[in-house]
């Protein structure tokens, strides 16, 4: 009788204590929100700046020319992630969680950042401007780097002297079997100017551009089966690689990088897209100081940025860096007066404009309608 | 003993034993029930709750269901759905057979082979089989080194590879109620039927296939409803034209930045599955009641 109740009051006292702490756990859960949200330690001394990118050799490349310099320089810890995207930065602003203090976009991915009010403003007397190029310096973000579209190549299958010399050669089917991969996305792709310039459009005619007239082309040169799709940035090595396509488009820094660690592609800067990246700092980040003397680093230390540009051939927003890099490398350059030439710069206005509505277009028009 | 119990005792004993026998459940059902709801709310509720909220702005169910895309990838969502429901219910139903006619210790392998893939990651098992149907895959190869073709066949980035990655995925899911409807089908009704002059085909069209119908069903309905959420598979194995309402939603939220677009296209997956699950319910009960007969 006794030891019955005794488990009685046990039992009974054991699920109301599970009761009262399942009640108490979404209490909990906003409690630890609540101080999470309210601790934003702004300046200890061991600081740290949250940045994201896009991932593969290019965050290699990041960490080993700019962040590690930075650190050592400064004592603010970098972490890098490779899981950039407009809509992750949306998505942590309007819900007032912010994990990113610097967040790389496409040009139009910035307009748009800007329009929907997502982003700092930067503070120029923290970040100098002295070397900082007047295209690169905006009130919200940093135009710190340029690249390429560009069409690239297997070795192994086609060698250079057959290698494509234009977008027309690129995707006549003719002229290369088998298919060819393209970026899936249109927010730093250029594949829809690629096909007008293929279609013998000149430079200073391809914007505003014919969507309509681009995916005709494509739709004959190649054809649609003849495209295969990529989704992100390292995937076309992979492809290229493996074999699966001797042809893909792609930027410079990333065949660059595979060809270091000899791979046999190849590309050509002649006839490329030359696009820009932005770096910019999230509404409402936790280190946001931290962020703005990265950003400082980057645009006007020239040892660091001179080794960041010969690594990756990307120019660098760093004019001190600029400076002092060797005429070879200077050439290369997406920004060098050399190639201005023989390469389209991509209308950033444009595509903040009508990007929404062409991924829409360029999807439906992928799946075959 | 009981016989010499009054009826006042009876009544008595009776009446404090019902409030007491309900009381207890009741109270002891709550409080079970307490963590799993604020599991729920916290975790599901709430985010539910404020995916409704975010659809309901910008005109995002008008806008959604007029996109070509919504459309195009909710019809793809169904075809493939079925096309996959109907190769893993059959191949599924033959594995299922060949387990129930082995002995114990063959089952036991067979069902250990069945389960080795259901652990397996679906993304590891996607680019297995992308890596096995691309042009210089080994299916490829293989035929090519038979004779069998003499150039690679586009097997990769079509729905072909969506059908075969999302079957071996699903595979599990059919096997085990087809085999719980075989495993209770009474011996003796195949005893009785062959002494009775039935045939192998007999057998089977006659007794087996309707007593398994429930099970059938059961995991058709099962594969379906988890076939409509693939999301991985059409994006490793598809092609641009196997787009499924999965990865509509990420395009909206990723690449739209809609966040009250992809709501509303997720709200809407919700509403077709929740029907689908409540359809399932009723034939799961209708199976019990068709067994118990």
């Amino acid at each position: 009788m006794n030891e019955q109740s005794h488990r009685n009051t046990s039992r009974r006292s054991i699920l109301r204590a599970a009761g009262a702490s399942a009640l108490a756990a979404p209490l909990a859960g906003s409690l630890l929100t609540a101080c999470s949200t309210k601790s934003t330690p702004s300046a200890k001394p061991n600081t740290t700046v949250t940045v994201t990118s896009y991932g593969g050799s290019y965050n290699d490349q990041l960490t080993k020319t700019l962040l590690k310099p930075f650190e050592k320089k400064t004592g603010v810890r970098p972490s890098l992630l490779a899981n950039t995207s407009l809509a992750g930065l949306k998505a942590q602003v309007q819900s007032g969680d912010v994990q990113w203090d610097i967040v790389e976009l496409t040009a139009p991915e910035y307009l748009q950042a800007v329009d929907e009010g997502l982003l700092e403003k930067l503070d120029y007397g923290v970040i100098s401007d002295k070397g900082l190029p007047s295209y690169a310096k905006a009130d919200y973000g940093i135009k710190y780097l340029s690249f390429l579209f560009v069409m690239a190549w297997d070795q192994k299958h086609i060698p250079d002297a057959q290698a494509p010399k234009n977008w027309e050669q690129f995707l006549d089917p003719g002229r290369y079997k088998g298919k060819r991969s393209v970026y899936a996305q249109l927010s730093d792709s250029s594949i829809l100017e690629a096909a007008r310039l293929a279609a013998g459009v000149p430079f200073d005619k391809i914007y505003p551009l014919d969507v309509d007239a681009a995916l005709k082309y494509l739709a004959q040169q190649p054809g649609r089966d003849e495209l295969i799709y990529h989704t992100a940035n390292q995937e076309p090595i992979q492809q290229l690689t493996s074999g699966e396509v001797a042809l893909s488009t792609s930027f410079n820094n990333r065949i660059s990088a595979a060809r270091k660690d000899g791979a046999r592609l190849n590309f050509t800067a002649r006839n490329s897209v030359v696009a820009g990246d932005y770096f910019v700092v999230p509404k409402g980040a936790r280190n946001k100081e931290a962020a703005f003397r990265l950003l400082d680093f980057m645009s006007n230390d020239a040892a660091a940025g001179a080794d960041f540009i010969q690594t990756t051939n990307l120019t660098l927003a760093n004019t001190p860096a600029l400076a002092k890099l060797p005429a070879s490398v200077a050439d290369s350059l997406p920004t060098s007066p050399k190639l201005a030439d023989s390469i389209l710069v991509r209308d950033d206005a444009w595509w903040a404009k009508n990007l929404k509505a062409t991924e829409q277009r360029f999807k439906l028009w992928q799946a075959g309608s | 003993m009981t016989s010499t119990v009054t009826p006042a005792a009876a009544s008595a004993s009776a009446g404090a034993d019902t409030p007491r026998r309900r009381r207890r459940p009741r109270g002891t059902w709550l409080l079970l029930l307490a963590p799993a709801l604020a599991f729920d709310a916290v975790l599901f509720l709430t985010p539910l709750g404020k995916l409704v909220a975010a659809s309901t702005h910008d005109h995002a169910y008008q806008r959604v269901l007029k996109d070509p895309l919504v459309s195009r990838s909710l019809l793809n969502t169904f075809e493939i759905s079925a096309l996959s429901t109907l190769a893993t219910v059959v191949l599924g139903y033959l594995l299922a057979m060949v387990i129930w006619r082995r002995g114990p210790l063959a089952r036991v392998v067979l069902f250990a082979l069945v389960l080795l893939p259901f652990w397996t990651g679906v993304l590891v098992k996607n680019f297995a089989w992308a890596v096995l149907l691309q042009d210089n895959g080994l299916v490829n190869t293989a035929l090519q080194g038979l004779g069998l073709t003499d150039a690679p066949l586009a097997l990769l980035h079509d729905r072909f590879a969506v059908v075969v990655g999302m079957v071996h995925y699903l595979l599990p899911y059919a096997v085990f109620p087809i085999f719980a409807a075989l495993a209770a089908i009474d011996d003796r009704l195949e005893l009785a039927a062959r002494s009775l002059g039935a045939g192998e085909a007999s057998v089977f069209r006659r007794i087996i296939l309707p007593l398994t119908v429930p099970g059938v069903s059961a995991a058709g309905l099962l594969v379906f409803i988890i076939s409509t959420g693939f999301f991985i598979t059409p994006v490793v194995l598809g092609g641009p034209g196997d787009m499924m309402i999965a990865n509509q939603i990420d395009f909206y939220a990723r690449q739209l930045t809609d966040f009250a677009g992809a709501s509303a296209l997720a709200l809407l997956l919700t509403a077709v599955v929740s029907v689908l699950v409540a359809v399932y319910q009723r034939i799961l009960r209708a199976g019990g009641e068709y067994e118990a007969h």
